[in-house]
C-alpha cells in the first residue's frame, strides 16, 4: 500500500480512538438493577458490572517527531447493563501530530466504535470489519457491542 | 402489634423457613413481618405464572468517576412461557437488543448493527439466567421477576430492615407500598392489592456507592399474552452478521490474553 495513504489511515485510526467516543469511566458503577442475585453479581454490579473503556494513551515523542500511540482498551462487563447509556462522550486531546508515523490498534485489544471506510469480510464463517491493514472481529461483550483487534485472518 | 415474645416467635419460624443458613438474626424491630409476608406471597404467587408478558418502563443511573449521576432510560418488553420459552426486547437511550431463547438455544440480536450471536442454551429459563450471568456477563432482563420465590432466591434472608409504607396507586392500580433494606441495597416495592400481587413498581438505591445511584421499573402486566411459538426462535433478517459472544474469563488468574482473556 502506498506509504501516505497508510500513514493517513493510520492518524484517522488514531485520532478516532483518541478523540472518537471516549467513554467516560463510572467510577462508581452504575446502580444495581436487580434485588436478587448472588453474591457475585451484586459484588460485580457495584465495580465493574457497566461497560467501561479504560483507556490508557501512552505517547512516545520521540526527537524525530513520531509518535508512538498504543490504545489499549480493557472493557469490563458483568451483569446486563439495561436502560443504561453506555457512551458519554468528552473531549480530549489529540496526541497526535499531523505527520506522525503512528502504530495503531494493538492485537488484543477492543474499541467500542469502528474507524470509517471499513469493508465487511466474512472468512471461515466469521465477520470481520477490515479498516485498511486493520482487522476487528465484532463482538458481543454482555450486551454490548464491540470490536476486537485481531491478526489479519488467513 | 403483637407481643415481643411472640414476634420473636413468627420471625424466627418465619426465618427459619426462608433461609437456608441464618447467620445473623435481623433484629425484630427492623422487620415488619407483614412486610415479609407480602413478598413472600407476591413471590409464591409469580411462581405460578405460566405464561406473561410484561413491560418495564424504567430508569438506571450511572456514576460518573466525579461522582455525578446521569440518569438514562429504557424499556424492557418481555415474554415468557414457562419453563423454557423467553423473548424480550430491550430498548435504552442507545442500545436496541433482542433475546430470544427456545429451550434450545439463546440469541441476542443488536438490530441496529445488524449482528447476532447464538449459542446453546439449557433446558430452563432458571438455568439459562445462571447461564447467562456466569457465562456471559448478562443479567436476564427483569431477572427478579424469575427469582422471587424460586430457591435460586437470596432475597428474602439478605433483607435487614422491612417496613409496611401503607397504600399507593400506580397507574390507577391500588398498591401496597413496601421498603426495605439489604447490604449494599435499599429498596421499595409496590405490590398490586386483591387477587393478584404483582409488582409494579420498583426502586432500587444502591447504598454502597456514595453516589447512591438508582434503578426505578414501572411494570405492566398481560397474564394472558397471545403468542406464537414461532415468536421464540431467532430467524436471521437478511443482511445479519453472526457474530462471537465473548464468555467471561473464569478468574483474573486465568487470562488468556487473546480473544477472550482481556475481559475481567
Amino acid at each position: 500500500m502506498n506509504r501516505s495513504i497508510q500513514n493517513l489511515l493510520s492518524i484517522t485510526l488514531v485520532l478516532l480512538l483518541s478523540c472518537g467516543p471516549i467513554f467516560a469511566q463510572r467510577g462508581g458503577g452504575s446502580a444495581r438493577t436487580s434485588v436478587n442475585g448472588n453474591a457475585n453479581r451484586n459484588a460485580n454490579v457495584n465495580s465493574n458490572k457497566n461497560v467501561n473503556a479504560n483507556i490508557n494513551h501512552n505517547a512516545n515523542v520521540n526527537v524525530n517527531k513520531n509518535v508512538n500511540v498504543n490504545v489499549h482498551q480493557d472493557v469490563n462487563v458483568h451483569g446486563g447493563y439495561y436502560g443504561g447509556g453506555c457512551c458519554y462522550h468528552t473531549n480530549t486531546a489529540a496526541v497526535v501530530a499531523a505527520t506522525a508515523i503512528v502504530t495503531a490498534a494493538v492485537i488484543g485489544s477492543r474499541v467500542n466504535t469502528l474507524p470509517p471506510a471499513c469493508t465487511v469480510v466474512i472468512m471461515n464463517g466469521l465477520t470481520y470489519q477490515q479498516c485498511g491493514t486493520t482487522w476487528y472481529q465484532p463482538q458481543f461483550v454482555g450486551t454490548t457491542t464491540t470490536y476486537l483487534v485481531v491478526a489479519a485472518p488467513r | 402489634m403483637c407481643k415481643r415474645l411472640f414476634c420473636s416467635i413468627a420471625i424466627l419460624s418465619f426465618s427459619l423457613s426462608l433461609m437456608a443458613q441464618s447467620s445473623a438474626a435481623p433484629k425484630n424491630a427492623d422487620i415488619d413481618p407483614a412486610a415479609m409476608a407480602a413478598l413472600n406471597k407476591m413471590g409464591t404467587y409469580l411462581r405460578t405464572l405460566e405464561t406473561f408478558q410484561v413491560k418495564s418502563v424504567q430508569t438506571t443511573d450511572d456514576v460518573l468517576d466525579n461522582g455525578q449521576t446521569i440518569q438514562t432510560n429504557g424499556v424492557i418488553d418481555l415474554l415468557a412461557a414457562r419453563p423454557n420459552r423467553l423473548r424480550a426486547e430491550i430498548t435504552s437511550d442507545d442500545m436496541h437488543r433482542l433475546f430470544f431463547y427456545d429451550g434450545k438455544s439463546f440469541t441476542i440480536f443488536g438490530q441496529l448493527v445488524n449482528y447476532y450471536a447464538t449459542v446453546p442454551a439449557p433446558p430452563t429459563i432458571g438455568e439459562l439466567i445462571e447461564k447467562l450471568d456466569e457465562h456471559y456477563g448478562i443479567e436476564m432482563p427483569l431477572v427478579d421477576l424469575f427469582l422471587w420465590g424460586s430457591p435460586q432466591s437470596d432475597s428474602a434472608k439478605n433483607i435487614t430492615g422491612a417496613i409496611d409504607i401503607g397504600p399507593s396507586s400506580i397507574d390507577g392500580t391500588s398498591c401496597e407500598q413496601y421498603a426495605f433494606r439489604q447490604a449494599g441495597l435499599d429498596w421499595q416495592i409496590w405490590i398490586q392489592l386483591g387477587d393478584y400481587p404483582l409488582p409494579r413498581k420498583l426502586i432500587l438505591t444502591t447504598t454502597d456507592d456514595v453516589a447512591r445511584p438508582r434503578h426505578s421499573q414501572v411494570l405492566t402486566w398481560n397474564l394472558a399474552p397471545s403468542f406464537n411459538v414461532a415468536a421464540f426462535t431467532f430467524e436471521p433478517p437478511d443482511g445479519a452478521q453472526k457474530i462471537a459472544i465473548a464468555e467471561i474469563a473464569p478468574s483474573a488468574s486465568d487470562q488468556k490474553g487473546t480473544q477472550t482473556g482481556s475481559l475481567k
